[in-house]
């Protein structure tokens, strides 16, 4: 375009004069009327300048009707929002569902029986003071952020009445990594509307799996979460009389670092010898890395999931991606050497000790260690041999408009939001699922209401323990391939938990053939999921 | 028509002064707190130089550009449609250049070259279309036109 001759042309100054008499060598000027100089027959102009005119009504037709088309309604069904991706697998007669079928609100937990675990949270609007005493603006469970901490042993009946007193944009609570039935995700907008100023709404599920796990707001939650409105949640295995057991929920509060709601350094009094599981859990958006001064350590669990034979680890820190979890085994060192420092970044720390141990220095690991090979294979209750479904989740980030906003947005199989693909399953399939990152950023991937199998990361097997993940983080050149049984009936969000890219569009939906969902986007209750 | 190609091009020259303004306060702050012990994560808020940065050339200067562009049709100034969109080309290079950064930050170093290279050409089709101001025909003894483009 920059090529484009113009009717200005016309208008010469001496050092144009001459090329401009060349162009009209052999065409005579056509009229008195344009003797400013050596012109262009008229039809020429006219042609140039309505060419000229068209030109830019055809580009600023485009860029409006692009923008005007990416405007969202006010209130609109995920379900009838995007594309369907069968993955290769069985496609309904009626294509894509747009109405009809089983309805999400009637996928609850057990409505009868008496909870073993009832608890009652409040969720307000205004000051949270941090245990460490800086007042932030944000958001509190019970008055405080972290909320309570939820402790169950498996198989207990969880009881949740959220109440919100003070949340002007309402709450809603989901159980990060717990396999609960799909009414009970708290999505709003999605498995039930959000919980206004004054409203209730009860959850209530049966835990499965033991390990550490947190609850947070997935209403507006990239303001909610950041402000503070989630808790942990922690499952115990059946019958055990575990050792110490310690959560350090890392968070950060107006650009201040925090573990379990303090700045800088928390001490915990540990015996020398004894081995303490330490619950890390990254609440943040960004990757946390963790490194442990003073012990070797071994990772215990990640995503809640127990990993096979871990074995220490000595100079390598470890990644945990934004809403994932793991779990650590310190030991401060027999006869009474010291404490260890549990390293959490930017200036937040654990240390667990004898009272009085010398503290060693937080060090920076030369190298991250790497889930994919850490541990030794074991038992999988997984047939991974064959697959009904095979997704793919492609990440990748162009100009665009999301919303009538002008930006770089993530895409997902090259669309944005809410052009966005809906993963189809039917009750039962085998999924495998291949998530590749182009977007040149890092992206963790959180698919609710399911754990993932890893099996192969850039086209290497896994060959450590089985990687059980529920929020995996697909790095920028990364490709992996994860598994799952469609096993949870619903319709699941799987997205990016980073949460402003997920505000900006980085969600797609996993639905169940045969289910639909009677809450919107939008809507009277003003849902807006991320 | 052509005086509103004249100011859209300072616009242009002027907007890329004020990046270069606030992204150098922005890295000033970013420093200062980062001695004070802030930590900047992806959790950190954009501070305000980022910030007007961002806007500024995400949305501000790209539009400017294109009216640039469109304007530079009916401005009857010599050479200004390829001046203008080379301005336009420049400014959409400049956006690429910012995000392959993120990934790649020495990138960063030709993301600040081609600002330059922004303000250079807006300010010297600014400055043609202002020169030749001056009616059209009568200019014929005035053979020291620097053909800069």
């Amino acid at each position: 375009m920059t090529g484009t001759d113009d009717p200005a042309e016309r208008s010469s100054s001496p050092a144009g004069a001459d090329k401009a008499a060349l162009d009209t060598v052999g065409a005579p000027p056509s009229g008195g009327a344009e003797a400013a100089g050596p012109a262009r027959p008229r039809w020429v102009s006219q042609v140039l300048r309505w060419g000229a005119i068209g030109l830019s009504l055809v580009l600023v037709g485009t860029l409006g009707y692009l923008w005007y088309d990416s405007r969202l309604p006010s209130s609109y069904s995920v379900m009838s929002m995007g594309y369907a991706d069968y993955g290769g697998g069985f496609v309904p007669a009626g294509g894509h569902q747009h109405a009809g079928g089983v309805s999400v609100a009637t996928l609850t937990g057990p409505a009868s029986g008496t909870p073993a675990v009832s608890m009652s949270l409040t969720a307000r609007a205004g000051t949270v003071t941090l245990a460490s005493g800086e007042k932030v603006s944000g958001y509190t469970l019970n008055g405080s952020s972290p909320g309570p901490e939820i402790r169950a042993t498996v198989g207990d009946l969880v009881q949740v009445d959220l109440v919100n007193e003070s949340v002007p944009d309402g709450v809603a609570l989901h159980w990060h990594g717990v396999r609960v039935p799909n009414a009970e995700d708290g999505v709003a907008g999605v498995t039930q509307d959000a919980v206004p100023i004054g409203g209730r709404h009860t959850y209530r599920f049966q835990v499965l799996d033991a390990g550490t796990y947190w609850y947070h707001s997935h209403q507006v939650s990239h303001e909610q979460v950041k402000g503070g409105l989630f808790g942990a949640l922690v499952v115990l295995p059946p019958g055990s009389s575990s050792g110490p057991d310690v959560v350090a929920q890392v968070h950060t509060y107006d650009g201040r670092r925090t573990v379990q709601g303090a700045t800088g350094e928390r001490r915990i009094v540990a015996a020398a010898g004894v081995a303490t599981r330490v619950r890390v859990v990254n609440t943040d958006n960004g990757p946390l890395r963790v490194s442990v001064a003073g012990a070797p350590y071994r990772v215990l669990a990640v995503d809640g999931h127990d990993l096979h034979s871990p074995g220490p680890v000595v100079d390598q820190g470890l990644s945990i991606a934004a809403g994932g979890r793991a779990d650590l085994e310190v030991t401060p060192p027999a006869g009474g050497g010291g404490a260890v420092r549990v390293d959490l970044g930017a200036g937040s720390s654990l240390v667990l000790g004898p009272s009085g141990a010398a503290v060693p220095a937080a060090a920076t690991p030369a190298s991250l260690l790497d889930l994919l090979s850490y541990g030794t294979p074991g038992p999988v209750p997984l047939d991974t041999s064959r697959f009904d479904r095979d997704f793919s989740l492609t990440i990748d980030r162009w100009p665009g408009f999301v919303d009538g906003r002008p930006g770089l947005f993530w895409t997902m199989n090259g669309h944005l939001y809410p052009d966005v693909p809906m993963f189809m399953v039917r009750e039962g399939d085998m999924v495998r699922m291949t998530i590749k990152n182009d977007s040149g950023e890092v992206h963790p991937m959180h698919l609710h209401g399911h754990t993932a199998l890893v099996l192969s990361r850039d086209g290497v097997a896994a060959s450590g323990s089985p990687w059980w993940t529920d929020s995996l983080d697909v790095d920028e050149g990364e490709t992996y391939v994860i598994a799952f049984r469609a096993d949870n009936p619903g319709i699941w969000m799987d997205h990016c938990h980073n949460l402003p890219h997920a505000a900006d569009g980085m969600v797609a939906h996993l639905a169940y053939e045969g289910y639909t969902t009677p809450y919107v986007i939008g809507g009277n209750a003003d849902n807006e999921p991320e | 028509m052509r005086s509103l190609y004249v100011w859209l091009s300072r616009l242009i020259a002027l907007g890329v002064v004020v990046q270069v303004l606030v992204i150098a306060w922005s890295t000033f702050d970013i420093l200062n707190k980062a001695g004070d012990g802030v930590p900047f994560t992806e959790d950190t808020e954009a501070n305000a130089g980022a910030m007007i940065h961002s806007v500024l050339g995400m949305m501000v200067i790209p539009l400017l550009a294109l009216l640039f562009g469109i304007i530079s049709f009916f401005a009857k100034v010599r050479g200004g449609v390829a001046l203008a969109w080379a301005t336009v080309g420049l400014v959409v290079l400049q956006i690429a250049l910012a995000f392959a950064s993120f990934s790649a930050p020495v990138v960063g170093l030709l993301h600040a070259l081609n600002a330059f290279a922004i303000a250079g050409v807006a300010g010297i089709a600014g400055a043609r279309a202002s020169r030749s101001d001056t009616p059209v025909a009568a200019a014929t003894g005035d053979p020291g036109v620097p053909a800069s483009a």
